[in-house]
């Protein structure tokens, strides 16, 4: 019986696992190997890449040789740090309302969060050049954030939702029997509960905030210059795809690198959280 | 109750935040000014342009059509993905799901194409448009079905097993129903992404197939009108639609409910 | 969680899934039989053929015209060089033509089906990027200068011919704030250069860093760099100065003229010369019909046709015989057509080889940053 349970759990593992797995190393691991290779190579006369023989490190050697690159990975951290803080902080009311709103509500409470990207990303920054404009805060890092943070709000208000209403009330209650204020239950009991909501939907809103071009690029001014703006520039602009595709891996391997201390971190918080109670 | 109050204004805050430029968009598509920078007077001329417009028309059709489909796709694929990190701890999976949320969409679409044309040697059209869209899509379900997974207790889906439930019999009664929401939120999440896409769709739009988001950043220099505006409009209302229509095919849930 | 509520909401989930699968393929038989019959596919900017011309073509070679749009040169050689493949036609600027030709991406013309090849005034024909015209046929003509508030500049006692206007601080003082510059690091570089009196194909770096440091110096001025939102920044009045293209400056006079705003804009090239892009039609090597291709580039040579464009969005014409068709207040107008002795001073833009790019890349960023 147990060895019958313990095949049917490696089948489901495989019928659970292959398929996405098979999709992404077909459609993103190989095309990314293709562009990983391309940071090796050199860039062709007129644009793309020179022919296959020719390869050198010139690209990571150019990004490395220049402390600008670095002022402007920094300045795109800092820029993604403090959007997905907002973001965070405007969520967390709205999501903690979703969850514990009656089924019926919640569903519409959910739509009116998203229904505002079915229309169009490049709409919605011309309404918020004519909102901006005004109050004279268009071109300026304000008006770069504001863009930011509402671009990338739902990402946030999802992941925080789907968490807040998975909570088992049995926790606060037991809380309330203790005599525990709101305010500390809060602290004590949901916040700590909410972490993974709070963690999926800072990596949604962190991750692809760093690589946006287009924010920047409408709302800010002439200092305005992330990562993402740069990599668009030796695509689009200096046909310097080894160059683009460098600094594209770089950010990447970054980001993936904060992504898993960032795992590892909260595993650890986790485990240390159960072993003292 | 107080706190509530102070969380329910807070959570206006954030919907009006959301709603200020949308109220900005609607009202405009009914400007009678190509300009669209003042207001100058109510017309409904720019949908009645946008009625005899095939090529915006289409490029809309086509939007919904691949964020519906990809979406669909992507929240499967993803949940999958989602399962099998959270549940079998499969160790290269999170790697290979949130390199593409990672990448910049730049140089996933070269990527794409390059592969696409210089590996597979396929035609672009609608098909390549919507294996890209899946693809930045995945990690997203993937990321929220895994973080409403992790805050459970595994045991109950041991006990379904354990009183005889076939591993579809217990993912369907058990797992499904936890999952949901996330599913949901993962659904809608890669719909917003697909049908706003334009960096990754421009390079992977085949000859003759444009998107919505194509049609609109063209026009970039052409200035945009409020047919634009007027097009954004239509394309919640149809959103809006869908989501009121496939809630009509269940009546017996909203009374149910109600 | 409670599980009675949550089984219907799965039923409305699986109702959206299947009902999306169904419209799905539904839609997909439809965009399949659409490419039955006969196709020119047609890589182009937006907005630079009328409807109304198109469906004249239409009508004259039965058969069907589908565009793709780009927004800039770059977008579509990018497109292409990864393996994009279908377009018949494109309009690419000068030296885009030019690499696409040393490329060898392009088809050369049949000219015994190109009858109104004639029609092309001789100073816009047998140019550098394509010596004999074997591969292009220049279809509109686009200078980038400056655009300007006319009563603001007036009431301040600015100039306006010269490109002091958005590189000196001496006058960026009385417009700080009012003024944008195109986001592009060849445009901008360029009108810099030519400021300082040096060629805009120049080769040697130490004068390319005079002009970053020129930049650099009347950024802090600047209110942002633009390439398209600045047509209706300066039809409203937010942006008194814009650098930036002709047809563009041409499109925020209409605006504002039509909006009845309490002034207008004016354009002029500047007195030390500016860029000149011309741009042609060419035939890319893997389009399906050539021959539908041919016949669409002759139908716009016809004058008629061929005025199309400037009528349209107020670009410069190099074809002779579309002058008599196109409206006296544009083909008048020296920012538009330039006289021959303003001609003599517009360059146009010349690709450099990989390390140059870079060299000049490495300047602009340094520009954004600091």
């Amino acid at each position: 019986m147990a060895e019958v349970r313990s095949r049917a759990r490696e089948l489901t593992k495989w019928a659970v696992t292959l398929p996405p797995t098979a999709f992404l190393v077909a459609f993103f691991l190989l095309p990314a190997l293709i562009v990983v290779a391309a940071s090796f190579r050199e860039p062709g006369e007129f644009g793309g890449l020179a022919p296959w023989p020719a390869h050198s490190l010139d690209a990571y050697r150019f990004l490395f040789g220049d402390v600008i690159y670095l002022e402007i990975f920094a300045r795109s951290f800092a820029v993604a740090v403090l959007t997905t803080l907002i973001c965070i902080v405007l969520a967390y009311p709205l999501a903690w309302l979703i969850a514990h709103s009656p089924a019926k509500r919640r569903d519409l409470m959910v739509l009116l969060v998203v229904l505002p990207f079915a229309s169009n990303f490049l709409v919605r920054i011309y309404a918020w050049i004519m909102l901006l404009g005004p109050a004279n805060l268009l071109f300026t890092p304000f008006a770069v954030i504001i863009g930011m943070v509402y671009v990338h709000l739902p990402f946030m208000i999802l992941p925080l939702y789907t968490n807040l209403e998975n909570h088992d009330p049995a926790w606060l209650e037991a809380a309330q029997d203790l005599g525990a204020p709101a305010w500390t239950r809060f602290w004590r009991v949901t916040f700590p509960l909410s972490l993974p909501g709070i963690f999926a939907g800072s990596a949604l809103v962190f991750i692809p905030v760093i690589g946006i071009f287009a924010v920047p690029e409408l709302l800010g001014g002439t200092r305005d210059i992330l990562i993402g703006n740069l990599i668009k520039q030796q695509f689009l602009e200096d046909r310097d795809w080894p160059l683009g595709a460098a600094l594209s891996i770089l950010l990447t391997v970054v980001v993936l690198v904060l992504a898993a201390l960032a795992t590892w971190g909260a595993r650890r918080r986790r485990h240390g959280a159960k072993a003292a109670p | 109750m107080k706190a509530r109050h102070w969380l329910w204004a807070a959570a206006l805050v954030t919907y009006a935040f959301f709603y200020l430029p949308l109220a900005v968009v609607v009202l405009f598509s009914f400007n009678d000014s190509q300009l669209n920078a003042q207001w100058v007077g109510f017309t409904t001329s720019w949908y009645a342009k946008l009625l005899h417009d095939d090529e915006m028309l289409g490029a809309a059709a086509n939007s919904l059509l691949i964020a519906l489909l990809s979406s669909t796709i992507a929240t499967v694929l993803g949940a999958m993905a989602g399962l099998a990190m959270q549940r079998y701890r499969v160790r290269f999976l999170p790697f290979l799901v949130l390199t593409p949320v990672a990448m910049p969409e730049i140089l996933l679409g070269v990527a794409l194409l390059l592969f696409f044309r210089q590996v597979l040697d396929l035609t672009l059209g609608l098909a390549s448009i919507l294996i890209a869209h899946v693809t930045f899509s995945i990690g997203f379900v993937a990321v929220i079905v895994r973080a409403r997974l992790s805050g459970m207790d595994e045991s109950v889906f041991e006990a379904a097993r354990d009183l005889g439930a076939s591993p579809w019999a217990a993912f369907r009664r058990v797992t499904l129903p936890l999952i949901l929401p996330a599913l949901v939120a993962g659904y809608l999440m890669s719909f917003t992404l697909s049908i706003d896409d334009f960096v990754i769709t421009f390079f992977v739009a085949g000859v003759g197939v444009t998107t919505l988001p194509l049609q609109i950043y063209s026009m970039i220099k052409v200035a945009v009108t409020p047919e634009v505006n007027a097009v954004s409009t239509l394309l919640m209302a149809v959103t809006l639609t869908l989501v009121f229509l496939a809630s009509r095919f269940a009546p017996d849930v909203l009374k149910a409910k109600a | 969680m409670n599980a009675t509520a949550e089984a219907p909401r799965r039923r409305v989930f699986t109702r959206i899934f299947s009902a999306s699968l169904r419209l799905g393929g539904l839609l997909l038989l439809f965009a399949i039989s659409a490419h039955a019959e006969g196709v020119l596919h047609l890589y182009n900017w937006n907005n630079y053929i009328s409807d109304e011309t198109m469906a004249r073509f239409e009508a004259s070679c039965r058969c069907r015209v589908k565009q793709d749009y780009y927004s800039d040169n770059d977008e579509m050689l990018a497109k292409l060089d990864a393996g994009a493949v279908g377009y018949d036609v494109l309009v690419p600027t000068g030296n885009a033509v030019e690499s696409l030709i040393r490329r060898n991406a392009l088809r050369p013309l049949d000219k015994s089906k190109l009858p109104h090849l004639k029609n092309e005034k001789p100073e816009f024909m047998n140019l550098w990027f394509d010596p004999g015209n074997r591969y292009s046929v220049p279809y509109a003509t686009t200078v980038t200068l400056i655009g300007y508030n006319v009563e603001k500049m007036r009431a301040l006692h600015l100039p306006t011919d010269t490109w002091a206007l958005i590189f000196e601080p001496r006058y960026l003082a009385k417009i700080k704030g009012r003024v944008t510059v195109l986001n592009s690091q060849r445009e901008l570089m360029a009108a810099a250069m030519k400021y300082l009196g040096y060629s805009v194909q120049e080769t040697d770096l130490a004068k390319w860093e005079e002009a970053k440091r020129l930049i650099i110096r009347a950024k802090p001025y600047w209110a942002t760099f633009s390439n398209s939102t600045y047509i209706k920044d300066l039809a409203i009045g937010n942006i008194w100065v814009a650098h930036g293209y002709s047809n563009d400056m041409y499109r925020a006079r209409e605006d504002a003229k039509a909006a009845h705003r309490p002034f207008t804009i004016g354009f002029e090239t500047p007195q030390e010369g500016a860029v000149l892009a011309v741009d042609s039609f060419v035939l890319h090597k893997s389009g399906a019909r050539p021959d539908l291709a041919l016949k669409f580039i002759d139908f716009m040579l016809d004058g008629a046709n061929a005025a199309d464009v400037s009528n349209l969005i107020g670009a410069g014409n190099p074809n002779a015989a579309a002058m008599a068709h196109i409206s006296p207040a544009i083909a008048r107008e020296p920012g538009i057509f330039p006289p021959p002795a303003t001609l003599a001073k517009l360059e146009m833009l010349r690709d450099f080889e990989p390390k140059m790019r870079r060299s000049l890349s490495r300047m602009w960023t340094e520009i954004k940053v600091r």
